[in-house]
């Protein structure tokens, strides 16, 4: 099987979407959940093959450097498969959630798609520049869909999505022209290759250019002044992806830079000290929040600090870490915004306050809440917990002082965070309301079943990591091994 | 059958329990009473066993779980008072709602509570931890208004406990490669003692968090108060008690006797510093207590003030001491149990007074409930013929024997606290003239009596019998490689004296007889109303006749301007300042565009500004 199919489905029924509007306008809401079901099946028939030797496709038969090639390793199926299954989730949910007022949505699912075709592209693509592009579709669609309500909050902050992210794509603009200056080619392993060969000053700056524009995708403090907005003002659908997925893709690519291509590893430490800062910034932020989904955006940017913090750690434990983070917060995140969602659609406002009682009224709504916070928190048996005891493992397992320390700070994070979601929980259901007539129900059956999928799998993670930190293991083999990369491109 | 059997069978069962609510009430307060009794009979199959059996794997990590005489003794305790509050809520909680809720949580904390004695590696130990604490938060705020304060309160310090626990545990695994404590202690003594020392801190906040040890005590008086009765006595019997044995285990399991006591030197050696510890633990909340308006506020600071007394036993690290503080803990245990429920009957019939200003009088009403408040209040004083007599004695000889007469005198002057406060307690409920509005109260309903008889008699019987128990204990002292004491059925025999309980209830049985048939000898008795007592002479309206309110209001004028919680109010200025700190952090993301796209420029100038100037990397 060709894993360029892993791009060219959700692209291409991105595209096909319109056209089918034509025929059946009741079909097109069911396209990306068709073509993310193909995605998550390519993916997992792709991931026993890749763990063994990553595939190389190469796109208009010319041997690499010279055409742009896929790099389909363990870490590019396993974020398409990250982003595939909570992708095909948040369609099945956005069948109810999305329309429903008569009006047309073919431009919400063509969008869709095509932001998970540019996620899915920017992790498995070999190519810089073609990295950006994909970047950029998933930035320009994450743009529309911000402000997909039109409503004046959601137009203003997309449009300040929309500055902050140019801001960020022109840096990263820059650094690649300056890369094809100094290298003469876009070949990521081909730049890997001969990175030693240029005057490190004059390496640099493209490396500063691209950690600041990627970080501010990825929502790296100070750059993520978007996040909270854009997270909160959005469709909660498109929330739960661009907290589930879109910020990861960032951070991704971050790693990607600063392990594969640079193999710049003096400068971990400072990402170390950049991932505990947005950590703390992005707790303490949530805490006195009283807008649920401003509470659980800034939520996203503490976890973010801590998956760089994890990532930078910089060894093959802290490294399958943070990629286990990733996959806790694609998971319980998107949990809580999807179970968010309904309950803000039936409460009509934002408020925590107006959540008040939500425990009774949708009891699976606010069961679905609840376990995404428990694993967010880092509380057994959910996912959580395996990934918060790999973290503090692999900074306890440096062994030295400095990271004991960063240990401690992440787990003040972690009280705080357990301060701000406990309280959520207990106003779900231990809070009653003045107003209890009828009116509020549970959400709708589409709704709730990836809800409950989501339950599951991060239940059954947080049982059985097992499941999953193999093929973390040889992710991380992958990023930190930059010689095996280069040699996998150019066979040997 | 084994331990994992068990295991199953109380995650299960409270699974089921919230299963079967859905479909009937009866089969679910059938359920939840015979999963409890399931469990202990199951329990007590496995006495004088020994087992241990790896259940699972966890990252790699052997999970595993093993059952000795610690185990054993703390695992049917536990069961034990899990069983009689489920008894005592099928009436307590009839009209409320949320039962399989209610049900499912307080089988989900007995399962955890188990978990966590039968647990043999500190991974079990942490995630059983955990599940007992959310679940014990999620009961903690059934009920509503106030409760959610208490709640969060509890939450909060119990996730700072269980990060301390976390942070010594993978600590102690990256250095170990095991999280097996038989392992680990076998390992630990070659550390160096700035770690052991590290990592005792550490358990010992977690544990201390969790035991509501001073300075951590802050959660306990709302906590206790604030949770549905039946579950307030789980908390407060044997919940907290986790904490201790955490705290046994550490001491005497993880590190062992030798280390434990060598830990630290002279009058900054660790296991005395610890016996101060527990005797400010039983010095300031019992007389704090005192001043308690609120009956269960009363009882929660009392669950402060006798963990001092097990802290202080156990510290003190001879075979008196820690035998007197682990059967300090399943005495008290029994009584606090049975007060909390003497206050729930109360509470139930009252329609949810626990005001000690406004009750009063209900002997009349509620007789057996009065009698298991007195068994209880005199367990907890340590009034002799009750469990309660037979733990503090051994912890006074403990302290006589070693010569530390302050802590003994500390450890008195506590007894004397709760004598005050128990007898306000006793007093405002029981005594003194009937309120007009409870004239035509009812007694408890036979599920509340059931089990507030059983603790009765179970304090009495350990009181007259301590050598039950006490062999118990005596074999856990014996696996903690102290010397074997000589315990008889009737007491002990040590090296100072003969403690024989037969013999001095019989001696007072004997009195007790000879006077009565004194009195019944002598003059005819005159029966007197309450409200035909002396008034000066003039009219005193009825309700005013030996009623109280505001007891020991002089005292409490002495000592008002110290009666404050000093280290409650520092922990909320903390928590205040971060939430100002929290408001000022967020200011960061102002609104503003140009400040945001700022922030970029400003982020990418800063790194080049690095590089440049400071060469960093």
């Amino acid at each position: 099987m060709n894993p360029v199919l892993l791009i060219v489905i959700p692209l291409g029924f991105a595209f096909f979407i319109p056209l089918l509007g034509f025929i059946s306008r009741k079909a097109e809401k069911f396209i990306p959940s068709l073509a993310l079901l193909i995605n998550i099946i390519l993916s997992l028939s792709l991931l026993p093959s890749v763990m063994r030797k990553p595939i190389i496709v190469l796109l208009g038969g010319f041997p690499p450097p010279f055409c742009i090639n896929l790099f389909v390793g363990p870490v590019g199926v396993i974020f398409s498969l990250i982003i595939a299954i909570v992708g095909f989730l948040v369609s099945i949910y956005a069948w109810s959630y999305i329309g429903g007022d008569g009006k047309r949505e073919e431009k919400y699912h063509m969008l869709y798609l095509l932001l998970l075709a540019g996620a899915t592209g920017v992790v498995l693509t070999g190519d810089i520049f073609n990295l950006f592009v994909f970047y950029e579709i998933l930035c320009i669609s994450s743009y529309a869909l911000v402000a997909y309500l039109g409503e004046k909050a959601g137009v203003e902050s997309a449009s300040k999505y929309l500055i902050q992210g140019s801001v960020g794509s022109t840096l990263i603009l820059i650094a690649i022209g300056l890369l094809y200056g100094q290298f003469g080619t876009l070949n990521m392993a081909d730049i890997a290759q001969n990175i030693n060969t240029i005057n490190p000053l004059h390496l640099f700056i493209p490396l500063v250019l691209l950690l600041t524009g990627l970080g501010v995708e990825a929502a790296i403090f100070p750059l993520n002044a978007w996040l909270p907005d854009a997270h909160s003002s959005a469709p909660s659908t498109i929330s739960a992806i661009l907290s589930g997925i879109a910020i990861k893709i960032g951070i991704y690519a971050m790693a990607r830079v600063v392990f594969t291509i640079f193999g710049a590893y003096q400068i971990l430490l400072f990402l170390i000290l950049l991932g505990v800062i947005t950590l703390l910034v992005g707790e303490l932020s949530a805490f006195s929040q009283n807008n649920i989904k401003r509470m659980l955006a800034y939520s996203s940017i503490g976890q973010m600090g801590l998956i760089l913090l994890a990532l930078s750690i910089g060894t093959v434990e802290g490294i399958s870490s943070g990629l286990f983070q990733i996959f806790t917060h694609a998971f319980s995140k998107s949990l809580l915004f999807l179970a968010a969602g309904y309950m803000i659609y039936q409460a009509g406002s934002l408020k925590i306050s107006s959540l008040e009682g939500m425990g009774k009224k949708m009891p699976l709504s606010s069961l679905a809440f609840s376990i995404g916070a428990f694993s967010l928190i880092g509380l057994p048996p959910f996912m959580g917990f395996g990934s918060k005891f790999m973290i503090i493992r692999s900074l306890l397992e440096k062994g030295n002082s400095l990271f004991t320390t960063l240990a401690g700070i992440v787990l003040v994070g972690t009280v705080i965070e357990g301060a701000y979601f406990f309280k959520v929980i207990q106003r779900l259901y231990f809070k009653e309301t003045a107003e209890s007539e009828g009116g509020v129900k549970e959400a709708p059956v589409g709704a709730l079943l990836p809800m409950i999928f989501l339950v599951v799998l991060i239940i059954s993670i947080g049982v059985y990591p097992k499941m999953i930190t193999g093929i973390l293991n040889s992710c991380a083999g992958e990023l930190l091994n930059r010689l095996e990369y280069i040699k996998a491109v150019f066979g040997g | 059958m084994n331990l994992e059997i068990l295991l199953s069978i109380a995650f299960g069962g409270a699974f089921l329990t919230y299963i079967f609510g859905k479909i009937s009430r009866r089969l679910r307060d059938f359920f939840s009473v015979f999963i409890s009794l399931i469990l202990t009979i199951f329990l007590s199959y496995f006495y004088g066993k020994f087992e241990v059996v790896p259940y699972f794997s966890f990252l790699g990590i052997p999970l595993i779980l093993r059952i000795n005489t610690l185990s054993w003794f703390f695992a049917i305790t536990i069961q034990l008072i899990t069983t009689f509050s489920v008894i005592f809520s099928l009436s307590y909680m009839k009209e409320k709602e949320r039962l399989d809720f209610y049900y499912f949580m307080m089988l989900l904390v007995n399962a955890g509570m188990l978990g966590i004695v039968l647990a043999a590696d500190l991974l079990s130990f942490y995630i059983f931890w955990e599940i007992m604490s959310w679940s014990a938060f999620l009961l903690i705020s059934y009920n509503r208004g106030t409760a959610l304060e208490a709640g969060m309160k509890y939450i909060v310090m119990s996730i700072i406990g269980s990060m301390c626990m976390l942070v010594a545990m993978i600590s102690l695994y990256t250095n170990y490669g095991t999280l097996n404590i038989s392992q680990i202690s076998s390992q630990i003594s070659s550390a160096s003692s700035g770690y052991i020392l590290f990592i005792f801190i550490l358990l010992l906040v977690a544990f201390g968090i969790k035991n509501a040890t001073w300075p951590f005590h802050t959660w306990l008086p709302p906590a206790h108060s604030e949770a549905p009765s039946p579950f307030s006595a789980v908390l407060s019997g044997i919940l907290v008690r986790m904490g201790m044995y955490g705290f046994l285990i550490i001491f005497y399991v993880i590190l062992g006797l030798k280390l434990f006591l060598n830990l630290g030197k002279g009058l900054c050696s660790f296991h005395y510093i610890l016996a101060w510890v527990g005797a400010i633990n039983i010095v300031i909340p019992t007389f704090i207590a005192m001043f308690q308006n609120d009956s269960k506020r009363l009882l929660a600071w009392h669950g402060i003030g006798q963990g001092g007394y097990m802290v202080l036993g156990i510290a003190i690290g001879t075979s008196l001491g820690i035998v007197g503080g682990i059967f300090h803990i399943v005495n008290h245990t029994s009584y606090i149990a049975l007060l909390f429920l003497v206050v729930g009957a109360i509470e139930y019939r009252t329609k949810g007074v626990r005001d000690l200003n406004s009750l009063g009088g209900l002997i009349k009403k509620m007789p057996i409930t009065f009698l298991g408040a007195l068994v209880g209040a005199c367990g907890l004083i340590g009034v002799p013929l009750t469990n309660g007599f037979v733990s503090k004695w051994l912890i006074y000889k403990t302290l006589i024997l070693k010569g530390y007469s302050f802590l003994a005198f500390a450890a008195l002057i506590g007894t004397w606290g709760t004598i005050l406060s128990l007898y306000k307690f006793i007093h405002n409920i029981f005594l003194g003239q009937l309120p007009e509005k409870y004239k035509d109260i009812e007694k408890a309903p036979f599920s509340m009596q059931f089990p507030i008889i059983i603790l009765s008699l179970i304090i009495i019987l350990f009181g007259i019998l301590p050598g039950i128990p006490l062999k118990v204990v005596n074999s856990i002292g014996v696996s903690f490689g102290f010397k074997s004491l000589d315990v008889n059925i009737w007491g002990i025999i040590s090296e100072t004296g003969i403690l024989n309980l037969v013999n001095i209830f019989t001696a007072i049985l004997v009195s007790l007889i000879f006077f009565w048939i004194i009195f019944r000898s002598g003059a005819e008795r005159v029966k007197i109303l309450q409200d035909n007592s002396y008034a000066a002479g003039s009219y005193i309206p009825k309700d005013k006749y030996n009623y109280t309110v505001e007891f020991y209001q002089p005292l409490f004028r002495m000592i008002k301007p110290y009666f404050r919680d000093f280290i409650d109010e520092f922990y909320s200025k903390i928590v205040e300042t971060g939430r100002r700190l929290s408001d000022r952090i967020r200011k960061v993301y102002c609104g503003d565009l140009g400040y945001y796209v700022t922030y970029i420029v400003l982020f990418l100038a800063i790194l080049i500004a690095i590089k440049l100037w400071g060469k960093i990397w």
